[in-house]
């Protein structure tokens, strides 16, 4: 019984939590809607909360049942017209969504229970109704010839917007429909959606069809602004019919509601519907993928073992293996792309739990502030989406703290008064890039350095430029917070921001204008498991290179290695390249220079702004490599991000290219240096 | 014996089925579960249902529009009907009954009353 107990507890913590997901976007765009907000958008909250009352009042989650209990009251008056939109009712709302959020999650945590004021929640939605009177109804079926079959079938809210449509002067039309028993729900749906863009379906009721076997019915109830003619033309499969009496003539609606002429019904089918998502629990999917990550070291063996057979008589053989190893190759990628599409998820799933603390935050430092989402639909892979939340909450959390002047500051710099913040989402080659722009006050570089200085992070007389002001602020001990406030303190500065999305295999930088405002870029690799390398050697050792890090590779003479001011650079057309021996950064013994003509291999990389040439001895090849952590003995070796097998059994290390650059970045030759003459 | 469960949240519908499932387990008894109205719809031709259970608030078409449908339609008029909701539905419920559905449960409610109004629904003992 325990089990059961503990499944549905995990059933209900995951079907809850995608309720509240939906619950805080649909949130977001019910404020940005006004007074003007769409009926259906209100209806659909409200079956979102009474869905979440439901589920927890059978589990018995008391509290959770109480608050969404009182909550749904409060929506039910809402979309029957009995209350009205105000900002306190839409505060209330995001409060109390966040109080169900952390109840939820309480759920697995005990310690965080206690930490949400349900009694509070409550008064305040007992005062949301009780301060507004409840407005008289009226017979909507008055004016309206309805049949008794469609009047009997609405539900008290269906009853409630017929009556606001009649009221509105809307036209009330029914259509009538059949539709092929075999995708009427696709067809209906698509009917539906194109009727929605100028009008609400106020109730759709199936009906046994007249004259064809295999189809089903469907009576809608349609207030439009469009009268009865245009609507045909809209649906000219429907057998349309106005409801109003002769001696009630609709008002017309405005002339630009009646342009809008929907789009062809076969086109708006993108709907897509709950029953296409799949729950996956993803350890089940990292096992999968674990499995393509051994099958495609099977094929690397293959791969060589074909490679290794050139006698004469295995010529054959080996052009045979060589065949099946490439369709194992076609057919690899295809299950690897297929469940790499699987662990992917919109980033947009976290914009819920960003706007809402960005609300809340905004009230607590009393500042207005706009927050704009975009590119919601770019989809990551659900562990980095979920790895990403804290270091993204953190970076708005300083735009809005240190980033946005408050309101008069803003004024009289001649800003608008609401400082604006933007979170833009978009897919660049195999990375995943978010922005994160403020329109603050944009970071003072003269302002980092005397921050710098007072930790004592660098010397009182040194000068530094606008990027190295930049690479301060992502040191450990810096924080610009005079007092450690309560919003962007939490014991964290960006240092641990750009490990966590080193960790991820990621890059941050930073763009801004004094004055104008600033941006955070964060890079991400699409998916962690499966990556291109370049696998090359150096001081007698292979190397792996993830290729996303590789801009170029050339070929040069150690003639053509330059020093400036004792650090090795390369001039690559117009641009010095600073150099990074990868041998001398592992400390691996390297005889390769034999003097001027020696050859090497750069390769160009980059990390966020900079770009670095790795110094190898040779290019091996391009591979496919799985990454596999590595014992806890080289996980805090900089420049190194795991390990893996590039057939034959032989293990190779995966340099990880940022911290590499951190770390060494052309000090390796004077680290040696100084080490050997110690 | 047959029985449809109509009812959009899949937890919902978890417990649903296993409450009746284990409360049932004397009789040879099959559910069909549908996630929506048109699920409802749509399975309905390919079975002979003993019993329909449905929800009230749902997308696409709701409890009430379904029950209408039934209780208007020559071949399912006759299967018995249990509507599930909450008691802040109790006007919907009201309106269920008008259209003739049998049974009703407000939520939440107790495993036995559930299996209890199935049975007499199922008219066995």
């Amino acid at each position: 019984m325990a089990k059961e107990d503990d499944r549905a507890r995990e059933e209900f913590t995951s079907e809850a939590e995608e309720l509240l997901d939906t619950l805080s976007r649909d949130l977001v765009d019910f404020e940005s809607q006004g007074q003007s907000v769409r009926p259906e958008l209100v209806n659909k909250i409200f079956r979102e909360v009474h869905s979440l009352k439901g589920l927890a009042g059978m589990l018995g989650f008391v509290e959770i049942s109480e608050l969404s209990h009182n909550l749904e009251d409060m929506l039910d008056r809402l979309r029957m017209g009995k209350i009205e939109i105000s900002k306190d009712l839409i505060d209330l709302l995001y409060d109390a969504v966040d109080g169900l959020n952390r109840l939820v999650i309480a759920i697995n945590d005990p310690s965080l229970s206690g930490l949400v004021d349900i009694t509070g929640l409550a008064r305040r939605i007992h005062q949301i109704i009780t301060n507004q009177p409840l407005k008289a109804a009226d017979d909507p079926f008055a004016e309206l010839t309805l049949d008794e079959q469609t009047r009997k079938s609405l539900t008290e809210y269906e009853e409630h917007r017929l009556l606001e449509n009649v009221r509105a002067g809307k036209h009330i039309l029914s259509l009538e429909v059949t539709f092929d028993f075999s995708d009427f729900d696709e067809k209906l749906r698509a009917l539906t959606s194109s009727l929605s863009e100028a009008g609400e379906v106020i109730s759709t009721l199936p009906a046994i069809p007249t004259g064809m076997v295999n189809g089903i019915a469907f009576r809608l109830l349609y207030g439009s602004t469009l009268n009865d003619a245009a609507v045909q033309a809209v649906a000219p499969e429907a057998k349309v019919a106005s409801l109003r009496k002769a001696s009630a003539p609709a008002i017309t609606g405005p002339a630009d509601a009646t342009v809008a002429a929907p789009e062809p019904v076969e086109e708006e089918m993108s709907l897509r519907s709950l029953s296409q998502t799949v729950r996956v629990d993803i350890s089940r999917l990292d096992h999968v993928m674990n499995i393509v990550g051994e099958l495609i070291i099977e094929k690397t063996q293959l791969e060589s073992l074909a490679r290794a057979m050139t006698q004469q008589q295995a010529r054959m053989v080996s052009h045979e293996l060589g065949k099946i190893s490439r369709n194992l190759d076609r057919k690899l990628n295809e299950l690897q792309k297929s469940v790499i599409e699987i662990r992917m998820v919109p980033v947009g799933q976290i914009y819920s739990k960003l706007s809402r603390t960005v609300r809340k935050l905004a009230r607590e430092l009393n500042k207005e502030i706009e927050l704009v989402l975009r590119g919601e639909d770019t989809e990551l892979d659900k562990m980095m989406v979920e790895e990403l939340t804290d270091p993204l909450m953190h970076i708005i959390r300083n735009a809005l703290d240190h980033g946005i002047e408050n309101a008069d500051e803003r004024r009289a710099t001649g800003k608008h008064p609401v400082g604006k913040v933007v979170l833009t989402a978009y897919q660049q080659g195999n990375s995943v890039v978010l922005d994160v722009r403020d329109d603050g006050r944009g970071i003072d570089p003269e302002r980092i350095r005397r921050v710098a200085v007072a930790r004592g992070l660098i010397g009182d007389k040194e000068v530094i430029d606008q990027q190295r002001a930049y690479e301060l602020m992502f040191t450990a001990g810096f924080s610009t917070a005079t007092a450690v406030s309560e919003i962007s303190g939490r014991g964290v500065g960006l240092d641990v921001v750009k490990k966590n999305i080193q960790e991820l295999k990621g890059t941050i930088e930073v763009i801004s204008k004094v004055g104008e405002g600033t941006t955070f870029r964060i890079s991400l690799p699409i998916t962690l498991a499966i990556i291109q390398a370049l696998i090359v050697e150096a001081g007698g050792d292979m190397f792996a290179i993830p290729l996303t890090s590789v801009e170029e590779s050339l070929r040069i003479y150690s003639r053509d290695i330059r020093r400036v001011e004792r650090r090795e650079v390369f001039t690559l057309r117009d641009y010095t390249l600073p150099l990074l021996r990868l041998a001398d950064a592992f400390g691996l013994d390297d005889d390769h220079d034999h003097g001027a003509d020696t050859k090497w291999f750069v390769v160009v990389t980059r990390a966020g702004e900079k770009t670095v040439g790795i110094l190898v001895n040779a290019l091996v090849r391009q591979q496919e490599v799985v990454i596999k952590s590595i014992g806890e003995r080289l996980k805090m070796t900089p420049g190194i991000a795991g390990a893996t097998e590039i057939g034959e059994g032989e293990i190779v290390l995966v340099v990880d290219v940022g911290t590499l650059i951190d770390h060494f970045g052309g000090r390796a030759r004077e680290v040696r240096a100084a080490a050997a003459a110690s | 014996m047959k029985i449809l469960v109509v009812e959009d949240s899949s937890s919902m519908r978890a417990y649903l089925t296993t409450i009746i499932e284990s409360g049932t387990e004397s009789y040879d008894l099959e559910i069909v579960e549908a996630a929506s109205g048109f699920e409802a719809l749509k399975t309905l031709p390919h079975h002979r249902f003993d019993a329909i259970l449905t929800d009230i608030n749902m997308p696409d078409i709701n409890g009430l529009e379904l029950v209408s449908f039934l209780k208007n339609h020559p071949v399912y008029r006759s299967i018995p009907i249990m509507v599930i909701s909450t008691e802040s539905t109790e006007e919907d419920r009201r309106r269920a009954a008008a259209l003739g559905a049998e049974e009703y449960l407000v939520k939440p409610f107790e495993a036995r009353d559930l299996v209890e109004k199935l049975r007499r629904l199922l008219k066995v003992a």
